[in-house]
């Protein structure tokens, strides 16, 4: 693998990076000279310095090998995620080494966890860096990497392979250059009608871009203690699920869809059931809360019950109720779809919808054998017979899903969490989801945590970004053949 | 960018900026904070230095007052009001210096208290005296000349009982009224001065706090400045030091052994011109041979 290479593509990344670090910067400044205008400043000109430097000896004359773009791919977050906590550590406050590590990959991977007590008495540069992290990440730094760099040839598809689920690829149907568009206009587009939506619904400007930010890569982040309760709104709120459920959906049906190319989004059958999960889930939510009488009519409560269930699936992780006083049943729909999660092909994490919808199929298979054990099985999935290697690598993906969890709750158990705060806590990181339940629940946060533990809830936050085996992968690139 | 020399220029030049920046930065922070430290030390300084001010004045105010009242020595009666004057003096320029005007409320509101009560009490004196003076005048014109003697010796009596009830009311006043407001006074000195020292113990903690920041970005940009040296270490052994010790080696088996000189590596700028150059030459001299 030629390391110098790998360097490069890090490098003009970091350079990306760097650039939204000054847009930061620029906007501390424009909010008189913020206290964060001197570290962001600071952070993009190290950050600069440091991508600019491998682009002086290597050129970008070469084509990379497969090795090579997982190290690109893999080696962009570790490194976003370390150079976005430069601004943090310089500003200080409540950030120490660790909390500002946890917050910059809670950032880059999308997840959305805060440590952080009181969120507003940030100054606006450094509230607009924290949503360009998650801006950032949500479209995934490799395809930042891929706009830049115009002479990859066939090595784009190799890159997108670790950061989004094969399963994506296979429905997108779209040349690899093409992907790139799409997940520009998407998420671009997606970006600014939700912030007019939100600067409509009643927001002001800031709160509106950075809410439309954050809302876009589905990560969480607010610039409000209490997110989305902060303002009250029915209208803020609908315009958030919206913008939410969209984001959790294919980025390249939708872009079919909007183009023409494809008449109707629910043709695709992943989409029909995500949505319909929603619907169901809230449904019951909504039940169990109005007959615990936690809310005095069912409109409320399924106001609520659709927000938080549209907030978990999509691995958003706003609030605008605490769900640790809901009822047990509600809680449990809860956790089943923070583990579910949204569409393959979206800026989601968690085990995802096609994955759900491959294993009840293969159940169903299975099943099937038992009783016609001669029979010739083939699985579909929106039509397209699935190969047993992809159908492997879904039953693999689910057991080493659940097994991190389960590794993340007994470290949390271990450092004396309880054992919803534990276990919970370990399923919103893999996920990329932001709260649990617990003492991490909707309207709490990671700051009360041990050190320790918030070290191992950031790796885990990278496990679930980088589909658990690109992060594993990485180590053992040397013994790759 | 073609040419290696450019290259390790323009590395070299990137890694002194890094390295002035660093020292700018360090030089910045350090700055700041022996500033901070400094305008903490001062500020303890002048505070001591005007609660010292404001004792002075209100004692000197004291003795005056105790001269006027117990002793009836009139001439001091400026002198009190010379020393509320500076009194007062201090305490503007207290406010005007501190960083948190509201330890000074309650100074200011006994300054005020004992201000207008010595002025009262100086007024009323002065009204007194000129009253009784008339009133001394006024007796003796109405006085029979032939029974002068007599008279005026009652007179001189009546007068000294009643500058005595004078001075016996002027030290009630200063027993029963004044001493209670001095003693407010002097307290509400001491609260300033102990209530400002005991505010700068958050302002030192939070320098604490703020010499963990200005840390933080030389820290930080010496932890880039590694990393680049080590990225330069790494390239500088990529591109030159291994291609010249391939080279070198090849070129040695080229003569020793007459095998083909070859470089597997690929190979940029000048060291690709001397690569392509060594082959010509030795191409050139098997040629000859």
């Amino acid at each position: 693998m030629r390391i110098d290479v790998v360097l490069r593509y890090v490098g003009l990344v970091m350079l990306f990076i760097a650039a939204f670090m000054l847009l930061s910067a620029g906007i501390s400044y424009l909010s008189g000279m913020d206290s964060a205008f001197y570290p962001l400043l600071l952070s993009a000109l190290l950050t600069a310095l440091l991508g600019a430097f491998p682009q002086i000896f290597v050129e970008k004359k070469v084509q990379l090998s497969g090795k090579e773009g997982f190290g690109v791919v893999v080696g962009s977050w570790i490194v976003s995620c370390i150079v976005g906590m430069f601004p943090y550590l310089m500003w200080g406050g409540e950030f120490s080494l660790i909390n500002a590590w946890f917050e910059s990959v809670s950032g880059f991977t999308t997840t959305g966890a805060t440590i952080l007590n009181d969120i507003e008495v940030l100054p606006r540069g450094l509230l607009f860096w924290r949503m360009s992290t998650c801006w950032i990440g949500g479209m995934g730094v490799v395809m930042f990497a891929l706009v830049i760099l115009p002479s990859m040839g066939r090595s784009k598809m190799m890159l997108s392979n670790v950061e989004m689920s094969t399963l994506a690829k296979e429905n997108f149907h779209y040349r690899t250059q093409m992907i790139v568009q799409i997940l520009m206009v998407v998420y671009l587009g997606l970006t600014i009608l939700s912030t007019l939506m939100f600067k409509v619904a009643g927001m002001n400007w800031f709160d509106a871009l950075c809410h439309g930010m954050s809302s876009a890569s589905t990560c969480g982040f607010s610039t409000k203690n209490a997110s989305l309760a902060f303002y009250n709104s029915p209208l803020i709120e609908a315009v958030l699920v919206t913008t939410i459920i969209v984001a959790g959906i294919h980025f390249g049906l939708i872009y079919a869809t909007v183009t023409g190319k494809r008449g109707n989004i629910f043709r695709s059958e992943v989409t029909r059931v995500y949505l319909g999960l929603i619907f169901v889930a809230s449904l019951f939510v909504a039940i169990s809360i109005y007959s615990a009488e936690l809310y005095p009519t069912f409109g409320q409560a399924f106001r609520h019950a659709i927000f938080q269930v549209s907030s978990l699936i999509t691995t958003s992780g706003f609030a605008t109720a605490d769900t640790n006083t809901w009822t047990s049943f509600a809680i449990i729909i809860l956790i089943f779809v923070s583990m579910v999660c949204a569409c393959s092909g979206s800026t989601t994490g968690g085990i995802k919808i096609d994955r759900l919808v491959l294993s009840a199929k293969m159940m169903k298979a299975r099943m099937k054998q038992q009783r016609h054990p001669n029979a010739v099985i083939r699985i579909k999935l929106d039509g397209v017979i699935q190969e047993n290697d992809t159908l492997h690598a879904v039953t693999v993906f689910v057991v080493a899903y659940m097994m991190l969890i389960l590794l993340g709750s007994l470290i949390g158990a271990l450092c004396g969490l309880d054992l919803m705060t534990a276990f919970s806590g370990a399923m919103a990181c893999v996920g990329n989801v932001g709260p649990g339940f617990g003492e991490v629940g909707s309207m709490d946060n990671f700051a009360a945590i041990p050190a320790v533990m918030k070290g191992v809830d950031a790796l885990l936050m990278l496990f679930g970004r980088l589909e658990i085996f690109g992060l594993i992968q990485f180590f053992f690139m040397k013994w790759w053949n | 960018m073609t040419g290696m020399r450019k290259r390790v220029t323009i590395a070299f030049s990137s890694i002194v900026c890094l390295l002035f920046l660093s020292g700018m930065l360090s030089l910045v922070e350090l700055n700041r904070v022996s500033h901070g430290a400094g305008d903490i030390l001062a500020a303890s300084r002048r505070n001591v230095e005007l609660a010292k001010e404001m004792l002075d004045a209100a004692h000197e105010q004291n003795v005056a007052l105790i001269h006027l009242t117990v002793l009836g020595e009139e001439a001091y009666a400026d002198d009190c009001r010379r020393a509320m004057g500076r009194l007062e003096q201090v305490l503007m320029t207290a406010r005007e210096e501190s960083f948190d005007p509201s330890f000074l409320d309650s100074l200011s509101f006994a300054t005020i208290e004992m201000k207008v009560m010595v002025d009262r009490y100086l007024n009323r004196r002065t009204e007194a005296a000129a009253q009784s003076a008339e009133a001394d005048s006024a007796a003796m014109a109405e006085v029979p000349v032939d029974s002068l003697g007599v008279d005026s010796l009652l007179m001189k009596a009546a007068v000294a009982a009643a500058e005595k009830n004078d001075e016996e009311d002027s030290v009630r006043w200063y027993t029963e009224e004044y001493e209670a407001v001095y003693l407010r006074l002097t307290a509400a000195v001491k609260a300033y001065m102990t209530s400002t020292q005991s505010s700068l113990a958050p302002r030192t903690e939070q320098m604490k706090r703020s010499a963990y920041r200005a840390v933080t970005p030389v820290l930080i940009s010496l932890l880039v400045m590694i990393a680049v040296l080590l990225m330069f270490y790494y390239f500088m052994t990529i591109y030159c030091v291994n291609p010249i010790v391939k080279m070198n080696r090849a070129l040695g088996d080229s003569l020793a052994y007459k095998v083909p000189f070859t470089i597997k590596e690929e190979l940029k700028d000048e060291l690709l011109e001397l690569k392509e150059k060594i082959e010509t030459l030795v191409t050139q001299s098997r040629h000859r041979s």
